[in-house]
């Protein structure tokens, strides 16, 4: 016994002796909180998935972070965009250097047969399919191998965004054979694919599917400035620097296109705590989404700022609650508003955010200073205001509670709380939530639900309130889908039942304005009705709490995904 | 006794279908709601493509994965329910149907009512007024709100004044003839051999496992790759906590243990209290931090290292790697384990034979290992054997902590994302585990008990 | 039992651990009793949102008009010490009757096995087919329907009806149908009953199938809640006591004495109750003490992985789980896990000199 226990011991303190892990400097570490799913160009899902798959491929535009503004990618220039009828017709021309990792040149038959792999049957392109619906066809122009433009049917503001969202691929690695090159766009995109191709699209798929485009590293070479190295399931995944790469040479008027770090590694680790650790043992440069509680220590820590820097960019989440007005006792727009009176949205922010939030009048965010509505201000955390709301809205507050007559019988007022089980921060809001209804008088129930469960119960319009995040841009504001009466129905986006006749006018007013003062004035009066109806209270926009090593500069920190631009590192002379 | 066990191993496999059989059917219960594949998400401002065109990928999605086929060869479901529900899209309005179906038990009448509130609202789309009506009809299933709504309808409607009539009509009609609790009766459909545990079935015995849903990997690889991330890691610490149990249990037991009794009982009880992943985080916080001592790295399982390291160098960075992880999962298994093992040896010390050894004046050492530990294992046995099935399943909080891709975190994340094939896979591989060390464990007693005996008959 | 009671007072007298731990045990009674009408400055579930994350013991902050938080307060300023108080409560509440409904299954469950093995418990063959009869009949109307109807919101009435049809007509199976049955000679005959198998089975699948995937098909019928976490916690903690109960029986089943007992003709109860039973105990009472230290702070755990708890059940384990957000707040830690700490050393304590003079009696 004594002999193992020294031998242990002995043991432990060889091991004291060995280093830590060593590091090479131009290597940029970053935390991943669980694997991509796939890194599939086509059917990725996850927010790491998407980060990855940046540094690999590249859309048409992207997002530059140093500014928040969309800029040219792949293309050469901003879409020219025209409107004719119903159908709108965006036209590119694609950057002359651009190159795969091959040498060819990038050209528009690559831009043609990426949206044949978005649109075919039998591909694993669901989650994107819906997203590129709107495309239905391209035209190549004759004489520019280049040029291309896309016909896309009716049109929304978002538009442009999105036909520039999309990774396009080699058409030489993605399909050698020329499956696809005798199917074309139009058919695919109204779903009738000639039943001779069918054997085609079967057998490209079957390829397309399999293991190899999802993680081998010969499948997934673009025209990014990287390539994959290595992905060790549940441990890392690394890319390394391509050695020569077209976006080196084309200077100032690119600088957003950027591939500094020799080498990326993402590291799997899906405890926050343990990730916060490794930070501060040097084993990351990267950690987001840090713990409210944590962060605001670390902000403290004289020894960690000398090593980390911190950032707190305004982010686009936007918390709320929902309250569902399809109910009988939530119908009067005076009860919803006696319990945005009684969400004590400061509390909130100082307790549950730590500070970390900035408190909101509606869906804009206010750090999109040209929409957002100043004029009003957030509801107020005011007992007596939210009973005389209630007694205004013909409740009457007897020993238990709050009745009213409702097409004849008479109901109590209760509030059940659905959110998602593990969150702790709307756990906590909601049980704050439910100490301030107290003292109004209103029982308050929560329960933590699994996540497609709640979604079904959500769908199905099961609920009385249910708190949620939305997450958005500074770049489309179109809210028709997710406020339209149109999409009210079972599972529908609008879950709360928001809308009218004249609030579906006026998001189709927002859709159709075609300067940005008159979009404003729309935006502002859709956020005036939103607060007067409190279907949606809004509770905040998040703060995101970025560390990130000193040694590196040009690190592009912003409020947009993935907050940082991890290949625009450049490590301090 | 070799009968009996060849009977028992002849008994692993019909016992592995059974249980693989009843998680594949438990499993699809669990609700699929609109989170499947991540397709129907709707928690961005502005949405990527219609709620139509979502749902229309949602059920590809589902055709191409096999979901949208019935699940077994036959179904048992209540008299009121009709058999084709589950082509019903979307799930909320299957949903609501069922809850039709139930309430009144005359499924024709329930369909004919619902396709009349379909038409009809279709039809009156427009009209802000009546929504809440229709919202009621969409959602309600009691008969007076049923009617209340209806009938507010073919009043306010007058464009569409034949639907909204046959709307009532139908209406009335399902709540007259209601047939309360005659529904609740079983009956059994078949479905024949085009079914959900029909194909896996016939694939698993042409011997394919089926790939993840989520990263199209072949699931036996991905469930490799999981556990031999984690396998050295168990072994090590349950070779550990297993020779550390029988040696403290044995200086416990001596007649001079009592000191040790005194400091270690308490002790191991005091660790075994403290939470699985309290007990991680303060071993990190204690032995990986910059703040105590930095003795380990934090996370992981060695970063990618040089190749052509000598072998010992490689061994001394995994170790160093391991070292947390094995010392967690030590000290929270050790307290139940040791305080089992000195139990058994301390009933054994008031045995006749114990006492017959000491009177013939043997070493106490001796008696101990020799006589007192022989008898002692019954107990024991029961629980090694539990910690072979534990080498494939893995240890979830110390992988989500010390962030180690195990088995424990592959189900969990396979759990959230309904990732049936990786769920069976696991699942399947536990069991099998699980069946072979209670057969070993029962062979173990008789051999460490010969006067146990099984039958065979 | 009254040499049971006169070993207690024997250990009593000697022994001053077993002493304490008695007190203690009988204090920490008193307080569960008690606690409601004790002067707390704060109920467990109130919230100080002003005086989130203060650590205890901060003498300086203490005003007329503000009680003090003594031992501080957790992220959303809930008062540590009324919690660890409440929290104690919980545990003789629920997870006491959950470790003992789990014990006890598990021991009849494991005895059952191991005392009849596969052949020495006969049943006829009527009485065989009427149980084979009746578990999909009670599986369909005391499963599938009860869950139906929470899903699809059917009135009370449907969910008593079912329920009441789920045991009467077991009932009436083995009553009416197995009597009739045997009239005739083939099923008069008595066979086997593989009570050894049917238990290691059901061992078998119920470890088998993750607990996790069980409670979240549960938690898709009813929201969560402490019946249906304790439901489940019984449903899948009995097989472990069942296994090691049922070793041990088997041993016991071949010692001399016990095979003498059986020619003298003991009843079956008897036999149980005397030789085997404080035989298996040792075992079984260590199980149930580590089961508990375990189940006393599960909350936590289950909060670790994202399965929902009822946010308003006051227990250690909830409060402990605050750690994660935020590490330096030890004393979320130290105080509800100190106090189940010294609460399960008594617990071990006792067991431990009362097991120990059981030892002394048995042969």
């Amino acid at each position: 016994m004594r002999k193992i226990s020294t031998l242990l011991f002995g043991l432990l303190l060889l091991l004291s002796f060995c280093s830590q892990p060593q590091r090479v400097p131009d290597e940029v570490r970053v935390r991943f909180s669980a694997d991509p799913e796939t890194l599939n160009p086509v059917n990725y899902s996850d927010a790491g998935a998407i980060q990855i798959i940046n540094l690999l491929f590249h859309s048409l535009l992207s997002v530059d972070l140093e500014s928040d503004g969309l800029k040219p990618a792949l293309a050469a220039s901003m879409p020219q965009v025209e409107r004719k009828d119903s159908l709108t017709y965006f036209t590119y021309t694609l950057r002359k250097e651009a190159e795969w990792a091959s040498g060819a040149p990038v050209t528009a038959e690559d831009v043609a047969f990426t949206l044949k792999v978005l649109k075919a049957p039998l591909v694993n392109n669901e989650s994107i399919k819906p997203q590129v619906e709107f495309i239905q066809d391209i035209i190549l122009d004759k004489e520019d191998p280049r040029k291309f433009t896309l016909l896309c049917k009716g049109y929304a503001p978002e538009m442009e965004l999105l036909t520039g969202d999309f990774f396009i691929l080699p058409a030489y690695l993605f399909d050698p054979a020329g499956l696809l090159k005798s199917v074309s766009v139009r058919t695919l995109s109204s779903g009738s694919a000639e039943p001779d191709n069918n054997g085609r699209i079967k057998a490209f798929a079957e390829r397309f599917n399999s293991t190899e485009s999802a993680k081998s590293k010969e499948m997934l070479q673009g025209s990014g400035g990287y390539l994959l190295d290595s992905w060790v399931p549940g441990q890392y995944i690394t890319l390394k620097r391509k050695e020569s790469w077209w976006g080196k040479e084309l200077g100032n008027e690119a600088a957003h296109l950027t591939a500094n770090p020799a080498r990326i590694s993402f590291q799997i680790i899906p405890d926050n705590t343990t990730a916060l650790l490794a930070l501060k043992n040097h084993q990351l440069d990267v950690l987001e989404n840090i713990a409210v509680a944590e962060f605001r220590q670390l902000q403290q820590d004289k020894s960690f700022l000398e090593e980390y820097t911190l950032h707190t960019p305004n982010g686009y989440e936007f918390v709320y609650a929902g309250l569902n007005s399809r109910l009988p006792k939530f119908s009067d727009k005076r009860t919803r508003q006696a319990i945005a009176h009684l969400l004590d949205v400061n509390s909130l922010i100082s307790v549950v955010q730590q500070s970390q939030a900035t408190p909101t009048v509606g869906i804009v965010p206010p750090s999109v200073k040209k929409f957002y509505n100043s004029e009003l201000t957030p509801y107020k955390h005011n007992v007596q205001k939210a009973k005389q709301l209630l007694a205004a809205a013909g409740w009457k507050q007897e020993k238990d509670g709050w009745y009213k007559n409702i097409s004849g019988t008479k109901e109590k007022l209760t509030i059940d709380i659905v959110h998602r089980a593990g969150s702790t921060g709307y756990q906590n809001s909601a049980l704050i939530f439910q100490q301030s209804a107290a003292k109004a008088g209103i029982p308050v129930t929560i329960q933590a639900l699994d996540g497609s469960y709640l979604s079904q119960r959500i769908g199905s319009h099961e609920f009385d309130m249910f708190f949620r995040a939305l997450s958005g841009n500074p770049f489309a504001f179109n809210f028709k889908p997710l406020l339209h009466t149109s999409a009210a129905g079972l599972d529908g986006f609008n879950t709360t039942g928001f809308g009218n006749a004249q609030t579906d006018k006026l998001l189709d007013a927002i859709n159709a304005a075609r300067t940005d003062e008159e979009k404003a004035l729309h935006l502002k009066k859709l956020q005036q009705i939103m607060q007067e109806e409190a279907t949606l209270i809004p509770l905040y926009y998040l703060k995101e709490r970025i560390a990130i090593h000193k040694r590196f500069t040009n690190t592009k920190v912003s409020g947009l995904e993935p907050n940082y631009d991890v290949s625009a590192f450049l490590l301090k002379n | 006794m070799p009968g009996y066990l060849f009977k028992r191993l002849v008994l692993v496999l019909p016992m592995l279908w059974l249980i693989a059989s009843l998680f594949f059917l438990l499993s699809r219960l669990l609700p699929q709601g609109l989170g499947a594949g991540n397709i129907l998400k709707g928690d961005e401002q502005y949405s990527k493509g219609s709620k139509e065109s979502r749902e229309r990928s949602y059920r590809q999605y589902l055709h191409k994965t096999q979901q949208d086929l019935p699940l077994f060869y036959f179904s048992i479901h209540a008299r009121a329910e009709p058999d084709t529900l589950y082509r019903v899209y979307p799930e909320s309005e299957r949903l609501h149907l069922r809850r039709l179906a139930w309430k009144y038990g005359n499924w024709p009448l329930v369909s004919a009512y619902y396709s009349g509130v379909k038409q009809a609202h279709t039809l009156a789309a427009q009209q802000d007024q009546l929504q809440p009506h229709f919202e009621a009809l969409h959602t309600s299933t009691v008969a007076p709100a049923i009617l209340a709504a209806a009938s507010s309808i073919a009043e306010a409607d007058q464009e569409n004044a034949f639907q909204t009539a046959i709307l009532l009509r139908n209406a009335k009609r399902m709540v007259e003839h209601r047939q309360d609790y005659l529904g609740l009766l079983p009956t059994l459909s078949w479905n024949g051999s085009k079914n959900q545990y029909h194909n896996w079935l016939t694939e698993v015995l042409q011997g394919n496992f089926g790939t993840s849903y989520r990263d199209h990997r072949a699931v036996p690889a991905i469930l490799a790759e999981a556990i031999g991330n984690t396998f050295w890691l168990l072994i090590l610490s349950m070779a550990i906590s297993v020779v550390l149990a029988f040696e403290l249990s044995i200086l416990m037991v001596r007649q001079k243990g009592r000191k040790w009794r005194r400091l270690f009982l308490p002790v191991l009880f005091l660790t075994d209290s403290i939470p699985t992943f309290v007990l991680a985080l303060l071993l990190l916080v204690l032995l990986a931090s910059p703040a105590f001592l930095q003795l380990f790295p934090v996370y992981g399982m060695g970063y990618y290292s040089p190749a052509g390291l000598p072998w010992h160098e490689s061994l001394a960075r995994q170790v160093q790697f391991m070292a947390l992880p094995v010392l967690c999962l030590t000290l929270a298994n050790l307290p139940y384990l040791t305080n089992q093992v000195y139990r058994s040896l301390a009933t054994t010390g008031n045995e006749d034979y114990t006492r017959t050894a000491r009177a013939k004046g043997l070493s106490e050492t001796r008696i101990i290992r020799k006589h007192m530990l022989r008898n002692a294992w019954l107990p024991i046995i029961t629980l090694l054997s539990d910690f072979l099935p534990a080498l494939v399943a893995g240890a979830l909080i110390i992988e989500t902590i010390f962030a180690i891709p195990g088995v424990g975190r592959l189900l969990l994340t396979a759990v959230q994302a309904r990732d049936y094939p990786v769920m069976m896979g696991i699942v399947v591989i536990v069991a099998l585990f699980k069946m072979l060390s209670h057969l070993v464990a029962d062979a173990l007693y008789s051999l460490a008990d010969p006067r146990i005996r099984y039958t065979s008959s | 039992m009254n040499r049971f009671l006169s070993d207690i007072v024997r250990i009593w007298q000697l022994r001053w651990a077993f002493r304490l731990a008695l007190i203690y045990l009988f204090l920490f009674l008193l307080l569960v009793i008690l606690l409601p009408w004790l002067p707390l400055s704060f109920q467990p579930n109130d919230l100080d949102l002003g005086q989130a994350f203060q650590p205890p013991f901060q003498w300086a902050n203490v005003t007329s008009a503000t009680p003090l938080h003594w031992l501080g307060t957790d992220a959303l300023g809930r008062d540590v010490l009324s919690n660890t108080l409440f929290g104690a409560r919980t545990a003789v509440l629920i997870s006491l009757p959950v470790m003992l409904a789990t014990t006890v299954i598990g021991l009849v469950l494991g005895t059952a096995a191991g005392f009849y093995a596969d052949s020495s418990g006969k049943i006829s063959r009527a009485s065989f087919s009427g149980i084979l009869l009746s578990v999909p009949v009670f599986l369909y109307f005391g499963m599938y329907v009860p869950s139906q109807a929470f899903l699809l919101k059917l009135p009370p009435a449907v969910l008593l009806l079912s329920m009441g049809i789920a045991i009467l007509a077991p009932f009436i199976l083995m009553k009416v149908l197995v009597p009739a049955l045997k009239r005739a000679t083939f099923f008069t005959k008595q066979v086997p009953f593989p009570a050894d198998q049917v238990v290691l089975r059901l061992i078998e699948v119920f470890t088998s199938i993750p607990r996790l995937v069980i409670i979240l098909v549960l938690a898709s019928f009813m929201p969560p809640s402490v019946v249906l976490l304790s439901f489940i916690l019984v449903l899948t903690y009995w097989t472990d006591t069942a296994r090691l109960t049922r070793a041990e029986t088997l041993r016991v089943k071949q010692l001399p004495y016990f095979e003498a007992a059986v020619s003298a003709g003991a009843s079956t109860g008897g036999l149980l109750m005397r030789h085997a039973l404080p035989n298996i105990l040792a075992p079984v009472i260590v199980s149930f003490i580590f089961g508990l230290a375990g189940l006393l702070a599960l909350e936590s755990t289950l909060s670790f992985l994202g399965i929902g708890v009822p946010a308003e059940l006051v227990s250690w384990g909830r409060t402990i789980a605050g750690i994660r957000a935020n590490t330096s707040a030890w004393w979320l830690v130290v105080f509800p896990g100190g106090f189940l700490a010294l609460t399960v050393l008594a617990l071990q304590t006792c067991s431990y000199y009362i097991l120990n003079a059981m030892q002394h009696h048995s042969p």
